[in-house]
């Protein structure tokens, strides 16, 4: 039970979110983000097992994103219709103003909750591979992903003796945001001579052992779409599908 | 004698934009079986002409091949892409790059996937070629994880999976420090006994290979064959005879030096002295702490005790790591410390004349080393720690380094190198410092360590060939 995103096939999942996320982008009212974001929360308690202090650390920033939306709608909201349901400092908020406000509020919740959901239950090897195999991306862009992937620790590490190295001709850590941007282009330089070349070698190396970029038939580990994932995918639409009629029937 | 594998009938080879050749006139022909090597400097086609056999080349580069290149009894043009591949299998030089999987597993599956093999077999033949190359512990370890050496096993190993019947290796020992690169090369030796594969390798560093070769093609200048013979063991690079410059002024003084990072305690603390001229070789296992210390010392990692020097630089092992101008000029300039004249006279003694105006980025690594030491002499720092400097090295480019490291320690300047390579250490150092697990053995003199085989052993490390010969008692 608590392996069961994790376990889902990765492209019926990344196919469900964006269908979701695009279902919600129909929905201007309070209710339907609520109900859907409540109904992920739910399912990503039941059905996962994730580090939620991490989690949580992560939701911060979309949490802060979200409380904005609230406050510049309601101080903001260019719509002015309906009746005024309270006022304060001078602001007055109409009941309009007030559903939209929330609902957006809600919607970035709902939508960083599922990206959050996605990212903590992928395998992004799993994924490339489900891609491959399920949704037939070209072998090509799949194993170039893979190699970037792999490349991503070497690279951070470069990064890190590359700023060492700077600093130690004197280049400080900059302060100003702009000093950080132009400070850039010295990082870039050195790490992407670097990549340009590793890049060059691990496609000989690819193609050495036999790499077309054919498409294959078989796979030494296949992933499969089984009645589970069918299940699951049940299950997301009727939390989506639920919320969309609650949130149309409580609007109301 | 069995029908040649690789046939070459005058073949010469040019790349698009270039218009010299880069092979000129090969004939020869390569028998199952065989062991051979293909040497030369840097730059002579070596790698160009394994790429003609796997068919990397021509495709790739728009090259323009003449002569006639048989694979198998068939010409090489009329395989399709992928196709030779099955047959002949490549190990390359870059342990980091030459993967693109997450695990041993999913990586062997990667070569057997490309070349068809049918999903019911795939296991048993993971299964074997792991047994075959002793790697079956490691089916299932993350790629990443492993050690350089154990990288190139896997490497091997996924070749081997394909069952080629000639297995192509360009410098396989490039980035292994001599001790794994000995194991390794014992390793492919068992290998080769057990399956009579045919082994073609380039490699400028024959020596390391001891008696592994039955061949030995010698390319030169603009790819022409300049022998082809019996191969004989060939002694290590040797280094001129060399009088130690140290002087009894201290230019490094360190107390009690100890790192620690995030809680874990990375160095235990440790005390020495260096002189000025003083070229101190630091050695150690791989994780053992070098980079660590130098990096302390030059004042990059944060660190208790004291460090007292009259200045300290760094030179990574990819010096391009330090340059942030866009001239050899600027970047001797940068920090702005030193006065025209003494810029001008620096250029002059590293031989940067030619280039100051050139981009760093894009001179030989010869010539990045040169302007990383004029970098850090410019800025006051007489102390120069090089990390990993003689890795990849052919032997031009470690004499290179070697009178490099000679002339500046005349001029004063203390050289504290991070490197594996005994021989070379055996030809400038003055003292060795030794570090195993975050603890400094202790700072010997360089001609003390040879006689101690059993303390270079703890430390991973090979005897320099010539010590052996001194002390064969020990040996």
């Amino acid at each position: 039970m608590r392996r069961l995103l994790h376990d889902m096939n990765p492209s019926v999942k990344f196919i469900i979110v964006t269908v979701s996320m695009l279902t919600m982008a129909f929905f201007f009212n309070p209710w339907t983000p609520l109900l859907f974001w409540l109904g992920i929360l739910a399912m990503q308690l039941t059905m996962s097992r994730i580090n939620w202090k991490l989690w949580t650390l992560m939701m911060l920033p979309f949490t802060l994103g979200a409380a904005g939306y609230l406050w510049t709608t309601l101080v903001f909201g260019a719509d002015t219709g309906g009746e005024v349901v309270g006022s304060f400092a001078g602001i007055e908020v109409t009941d309009k103003q007030w559903a939209h406000a929330w609902s957006l509020t809600f919607r970035v919740m709902a939508f960083s909750t599922l990206s959050l959901l996605f990212a903590f239950t992928t395998n992004p090897v799993t994924f490339v591979m489900s891609l491959m195999q399920q949704l037939k991306i070209p072998p090509k862009i799949a194993y170039g992903t893979m190699v970037g992937y792999q490349f991503l620790p070497v690279l951070k590490d470069e990064l890190n003796q590359i700023r060492q190295a700077q600093r130690l001709r004197g280049i400080g850590r900059d302060r100003h945001w702009g000093q950080r941007i132009a400070g850039t282009r010295r990082l870039l330089i050195p790490m992407l001579a670097g990549a340009v070349r590793k890049a060059e070698r691990a496609a000989f190396a690819m193609e050495a052992r036999g790499f077309t970029g054919e498409r294959r038939k078989e796979f030494y580990q296949p992933v499969h779409i089984c009645s589970r994932d069918y299940v699951l995918a049940g299950i997301f639409l009727m939390v989506l599908a639920a919320s969309c009629a609650g949130g149309v029937l409580l609007g109301n | 004698m069995r029908e040649a594998v690789v046939s070459l009938a005058d073949v010469s080879f040019r790349f698009p934009e270039d218009p010299d050749n880069t092979l000129t006139g090969l004939t020869f022909e390569i028998h199952p079986g065989e062991r051979v090597a293909i040497s030369g400097p840097s730059g002579c086609g070596k790698s160009t002409l394994l790429y003609l056999l796997n068919r990397l080349y021509p495709l790739n580069c728009d090259g323009i091949v003449e002569g006639d290149i048989r694979l198998f009894g068939k010409r090489a043009e009329e395989y399709r892409p992928g196709e030779i591949n099955r047959l002949i299998a490549t190990v390359f030089q870059d342990p980091d790059s030459q993967f693109c999987m997450t695990t041993v597993e999913e990586e062997l599956a990667f070569t057997l996937e490309n070349l068809r093999v049918p999903r019911s077999d795939m296991d048993r033949r993971i299964g074997d070629v792991l047994a075959k190359t002793g790697l079956a512990a490691f089916r299932h370890s993350i790629i990443q994880s492993l050690s350089g050496g154990q990288k190139q096993r896997v490497a091997t190993a996924c070749a081997l999976v394909a069952e080629p019947e000639i297995l192509l290796l360009d410098e396989p020992l490039a980035h292994l420090d001599p001790l794994t690169a000995r194991n390794f090369v014992r390793w492919l030796d068992g290998l080769q006994k057990q399956t009579g594969l045919t082994v073609v390798v380039v490699e400028h560093r024959l020596d390391l290979w001891e008696e592994f070769f039955g061949r030995e093609m010698t390319l030169g200048p603009g790819g022409r064959l300049l022998a082809d013979k019996p191969a004989v063991p060939k002694p290590p690079t040797e280094f001129p005879g060399r009088l130690s410059r140290m002087t009894a002024k201290p230019s490094l003084s360190v107390t009690g030096l100890s790192v620690e990072i995030g809680g874990k305690q990375l160095l235990a603390p440790l005390s020495f002295e260096a002189a000025e001229g003083e070229v101190s070789v630091i050695a150690g296992p791989n994780g053992s702490g070098k980079s660590t210390l130098a990096k302390a010392l030059c004042g990059i990692y944060k660190h208790n005790g004291t460090v007292r020097s009259t200045g300290t630089g760094y030179v990574p092992q990819s010096p391009e790591f330090l340059f942030l101008t866009n001239s050899v000029r600027d970047e001797l300039a940068f920090s702005g410390l030193a006065a025209p004249e003494t810029l001008d006279d620096l250029a002059g003694r590293l031989k940067l004349e030619p280039i100051r105006e050139a981009n760093p980025f894009s001179v030989s690594h010869g010539q990045k080393r040169r302007v990383a030491i004029g970098a850090m002499l410019a800025d006051n720092r007489p102390v120069i720690i090089m990390d990993e400097p003689t890795s990849g090295q052919d032997a031009a480019s470690l004499r290179e380094l070697f009178s490099l490291i000679d002339e500046r320690s005349r001029e004063g300047v203390t050289f504290l190198v991070i490197t594996h390579d005994m021989e070379f250490a055996a030809g400038v150092a003055d003292s060795v410092l030794l570090i195993k697990d975050g603890r400094m053995t202790g700072k010997f003199r360089a001609e003390d360590v040879w006689e101690e085989p059993a303390l270079l052993d703890a430390h991973h490390l090979l005897p320099p060939k010539g010590a052996d010969r001194r002390a064969p008692a020990f040996a």
